[in-house]
């Protein structure tokens, strides 16, 4: 009795281990035949094909165990190929098909959209981008001056891949869209979406490689490209982040004579007031700055001087968030989210009478910019360092 | 009838060789000192170290004395038999003999040829006197023996240096010198049919649990085997699980640790010929404690103890990790890293668990050739494992860089922890977490750690569950296992041990008198 139950369980698990083996290793995939993705590109085609481009590492070149380093000289370490479809999935198919290694989604840190893409809409791209899981809602989002494949082909100096020198340059500029904003921004009534502009420009003295630029912003009205707004124009764009990154700025303080701060803190508070219809935003700034650079030899020790400069600091930037905002309300794309402020404050006024025709009203609306500016740090000296000392 | 009487006689002697020594239990010591020396010269045939010097008491009485030679002090015996060579008396003065002449600090009276025989190749010296059927047995041991020295096995940079040797006695003496006090109980126990091993289990009474004590004496008296070599021998045979790969008895080779364990109610077992000395019951995390953390300050040990956690789990898991996320979970892999390995593997001819199988098992040969070796070979061992295993390999693109490196690191993680039979058990089990991983992944490797510790949630060392105490819980006992609580908190002994008296100091005096003396 005891020893059947025995041989029982013993063969039992015979069976199970001996399926185990069966199985083989199913998914299992070694790196070595994967082929990753850092970016890709997609460009809309004229006639109306989706062409998508991927850059991929030649990870040979990366140097292996005996190369002994590999570095950028010579051969280029990554290739970029693309393919069209219908869909993003039926290019991806074809490329593919050209593929020795089995194309991995998971590691891309970019996608690029082609201007073409972007007038024609993200949402169809989007999808496929959502719902396919090897796809990372982490990875940036830009927009490409012209096609999305030169920013691929571009070989930025600094960086082995220009995916890598994207994601680096927009991070260090402080605007960073992932795919995971773009869409709560394109689902988020009273927000539109807005993505940095990259292209890539020779470089100066003209060397050898191309590198990337941030040109400035495009702005989305639904999920379609609305206006492209300037670096000049997108001064402001900075204080409408939920986090604020440091920035440097510069003006005349006399005549000719330019100075430059570093804007260190930066706080932003908006107030909407809804009076006979009509929307008005009270937009309160608060900065925080250190002097970097004086061309003016002012004495910063005077407290009359740093006040002059506090409040030609606090135009600078009223300047500045008003020129994007204009921008904004003249394309009717509310990038800021000023919808969603007038949402949170008046709810039950919003889904009466802004929802729907967001867009419209925000052509109506007027807005007041407070700006107050401190300068604690003036740098290591009052004055510039070569001036005569005050006897 | 004289003549088949002494047929018989020798019939019995004859056979007599034939019987192991506990089997000469009912033979007692015969009168006739002659029958004596008959017998122990038949038992003793060909056995060219045993000595029997006759010789006569004064009044011309026969005696003679038995010993083995080397396992005797020869000054002492010298000085016995002079003494008893001028002796005055009659026949039966055995007990004149024992108590008025002879020098000798240990004597004592047996009777049967088991006692005797069995003290006589312990190293006692038997006086045989005739007339007598009692033999006196004179414990004068002058075997060699090594000195006390550091023990090898288990370093520490503070602490006693001492070590046990392969002397039971002068092991219980260590002991003894640790624990002055008569709780301190050391129950002989012999073992073995051939060797007659000397065990001694030692526990302290009245902090025991009486039950645990009579459980480990009465699965020792169970024990019927011919010989015990190493403590080795006794520890499989008292173990609850045999087929468990994890030890669930300790070892030690320090007097310190084992009084320290004699103090959690816990239970000593001596085996003479092994310094090593066993320790029941035993928890998992007792594994994990070595016996510096409670000379060091608590902060330290404290952080010693999370880092060999930490470093039992990448001992553990690594390689199997290291397989599941190459080949399963390369989205898991920071993307930088994820391009390094591609490009250290990209040359590689063999899938990621075969380089990690080659890499594992010579790692784990060049463990065993370096401890196996005569030392003075040791350093080819390890300039062939460096060069050969590690550099070459990976510059013939056989193995690749980053397995080296997680191999290294699992070397290293499986040597923090303090007892080495533990350390075993988690190499070993290594191996079926990589197999796990390469077919089934990171699901794989947590399907065999939940197998694993499944199986040490059910295992049990003498009826203490091994996980104790974190599984059953018994928040009282952290205070030694998740931190090492300075000595002023750890008032009570651990409760998991059953121990009786469970206060073992008093905090208050000591704060009373470190306040007093501001």
């Amino acid at each position: 009795m005891k020893r059947s139950s025995r041989f029982k369980i013993a063969s039992i698990i015979v069976i199970l281990i001996h399926s185990l083996l069966l199985t083989g290793c199913w998914d299992r995939v070694e790196v070595n035949d994967l082929a990753l993705i850092l970016a890709f590109a997609v460009d809309k085609e004229e006639d109306g094909l989706y062409r998508m481009s991927v850059q991929l590492p030649l990870v040979s070149s990366l140097g292996g165990p005996s190369g002994g380093g590999g570095g950028t000289s010579g051969d280029k370490s990554y290739y970029v190929d693309s393919a069209t479809g219908k869909t993003l999935r039926e290019a991806n198919n074809v490329l593919q098909s050209r593929m020795s290694r089995k194309l991995f989604y998971a590691h891309h840190r970019v996608i690029v959209i082609g201007e073409e893409t972007a007038k024609s809409g993200l949402r169809e791209i989007l999808d496929v981008i959502a719902r396919f899981p090897e796809n990372r809602l982490t990875a940036y989002m830009v927009v490409a001056k012209g096609k999305g494949f030169d920013l691929l082909k571009a070989q930025p100096q600094f960086e082995r891949f220009s995916a890598e020198a994207m994601r680096e340059l927009i991070k260090m500029v402080g605007v960073t869209v992932t795919v995971k904003d773009i869409a709560q921004m394109l689902n988020t009534p009273g927000v539109d979406a807005y993505l940095p502009v990259l292209a890539s420009v020779d470089s100066r003295p003209k060397g050898k490689s191309k590198e990337i630029e941030l040109i400035g912003f495009s702005m989305f009205r639904d999920d379609r490209f609305a206006h492209f707004l300037t670096l000049e124009h997108a001064k402001g764009i900075r204080w409408f982040q939920p986090t604020f990154y440091s920035y440097a700025t510069d003006f005349d303080i006399r005549k000719n004579r330019e100075i430059s701060v570093q804007v260190n803190q930066g706080r932003m508070e908006i107030t909407p007031i809804v009076r006979n219809g009509k929307v008005h935003f009270q937009i309160n700034v608060h900065a925080r700055a250190a002097i970097i650079e004086d061309h003016s030899g002012t004495d910063w020790g005077n407290s009359k001087n740093l006040r002059m400069l506090e409040n030609k600091l606090a135009a600078n930037i009223s300047e500045g968030i008003r020129t994007t905002l204009q921008e904004m309300v003249k394309n009717q794309s509310d990038i800021a989210g000023l919808g969603l402020v007038l949402a949170r404050k008046y709810p039950q006024l919003w889904k009466t009478s802004f929802r729907e025709n967001w867009d419209k009203h925000l052509k109506a609306v007027t807005f007041e910019i407070r700006t107050r500016a401190t300068v604690p740090n003036i740098g290591q000296t009052t004055e510039n360092l070569t001036k005569e000392e005050m006897r | 009838m004289k003549h088949t009487r002494q047929s018989k006689k020798e019939q019995n002697i004859a056979q007599l060789n034939e019987k192991s020594l506990s089997e000469l239990e009912s033979f007692p010591v015969r009168s006739s000192l002659e029958e004596n020396i008959e017998i122990l010269e038949h038992l003793f045939q060909d056995c060219s170290d045993f000595v029997l010097r006759e010789f006569q008491l004064k009044d011309s009485v026969q005696a003679c004395a038995v010993f083995v030679d080397g396992l005797i002090d020869t000054q002492s015996v010298n000085e016995a038999l002079r003494a008893l060579m001028i002796l005055k008396g009659g026949r039966e003065s055995i007990r004149s003999i024992e108590h008025e002449v002879l020098p000798v600090s240990q004597i004592s009276e047996v009777t049967s040829y088991k006692d005797f025989l069995s003290a006589v190749l312990g190293g006692d010296t038997g006086i045989l006197v005739d007339g007598n059927d009692i033999a006196l047995t004179l414990g004068i041991r002058g075997a060699e023996k090594r000195s006390v020295n550091e023990p090898e096995g288990e370093a520490v940079v503070r602490g006693p240096r001492e070590g046990f040797i392969e002397n039971i006695r002068t092991n219980t003496s260590l002991l003894r010198r640790k624990l002055k006090t008569p709780r301190l109980k050391m129950k002989s126990i012999v073992v073995g049919k051939e060797s007659n091993t000397n065990l001694v289990v030692s526990y302290l009474e009245g902090i025991v649990d009486p039950a645990l004590r009579d459980e480990v004496i009465s699965r020792i008296e169970h024990i019927e085997i011919d010989a015990v070599l190493e403590s080795g021998y006794i520890e499989e045979m008292i173990q609850d699980n045999a087929l468990s790969p994890f030890p669930q008895v300790q070892y030690s080779e320090r007097p310190d640790t084992v009084a320290a364990a004699l103090l959690e109610g816990r239970i000593a077992i001596f085996v003479d010929g092994t310094p090593m000395v066993l320790i029941v019951p035993t928890t998992f995390w007792m594994m994990m404690q070595a016996n510096e953390d409670y000379y060091e300050r608590f902060q330290m040990a404290t952080l010693v103890r999370w880092l060999r956690y930490l470093f039992l789990a990448i001992s553990l898991v690594t390689p199997a990790g290291y397989v599941a996320i190459s080949t399963f979970h390369q989205e898991m892999l920071p993307t930088t890293l994820l391009l390094s390995i591609a490009a250290a593997r990209e040359s590689i001819p063999f899938p990621a668990i075969v380089e990690a199988l080659i890499m594992e098992i010579s790692f784990e040969a060049l463990r065993e050739a370096g401890i196996r070796l005569p030392k003075t070979v040791g350093q080819a061992v390890s300039i062939l494992g460096a060069l050969v295993v590690g550099q070459a390999a990976v510059q013939a693109g056989i193995v690749s860089a980053p397995m080296v490196i997680v191999v290294s690191i699992t070397g290293i993680a499986s040597f923090t922890v303090p007892h080495y039979n533990a350390s075993i058990a988690l190499r070993m089990l290594r191996f079926p977490l990589m197999f796990a991983a390469s077919f089934l992944g990171i699901y794989g490797i947590l399907v065999g750690i939940l197998l694993i510790m499944g199986h040490m949630a059910n295992l049990r060392s003498f009826g203490v569950p091994y996980l104790s105490p974190l599984a059953p819980m018994s928040i009282g006992d952290f205070k030694d296992v998740l931190i090492r609580a300075p000595w002023t908190i750890m008032e009570k002994r651990p409760s998991f041990t059953g121990v009786e008296d469970e206060k073992r100091l008093n905090t208050a005096s000591i704060n009373k008198s470190r306040q007093t003396s501001d």
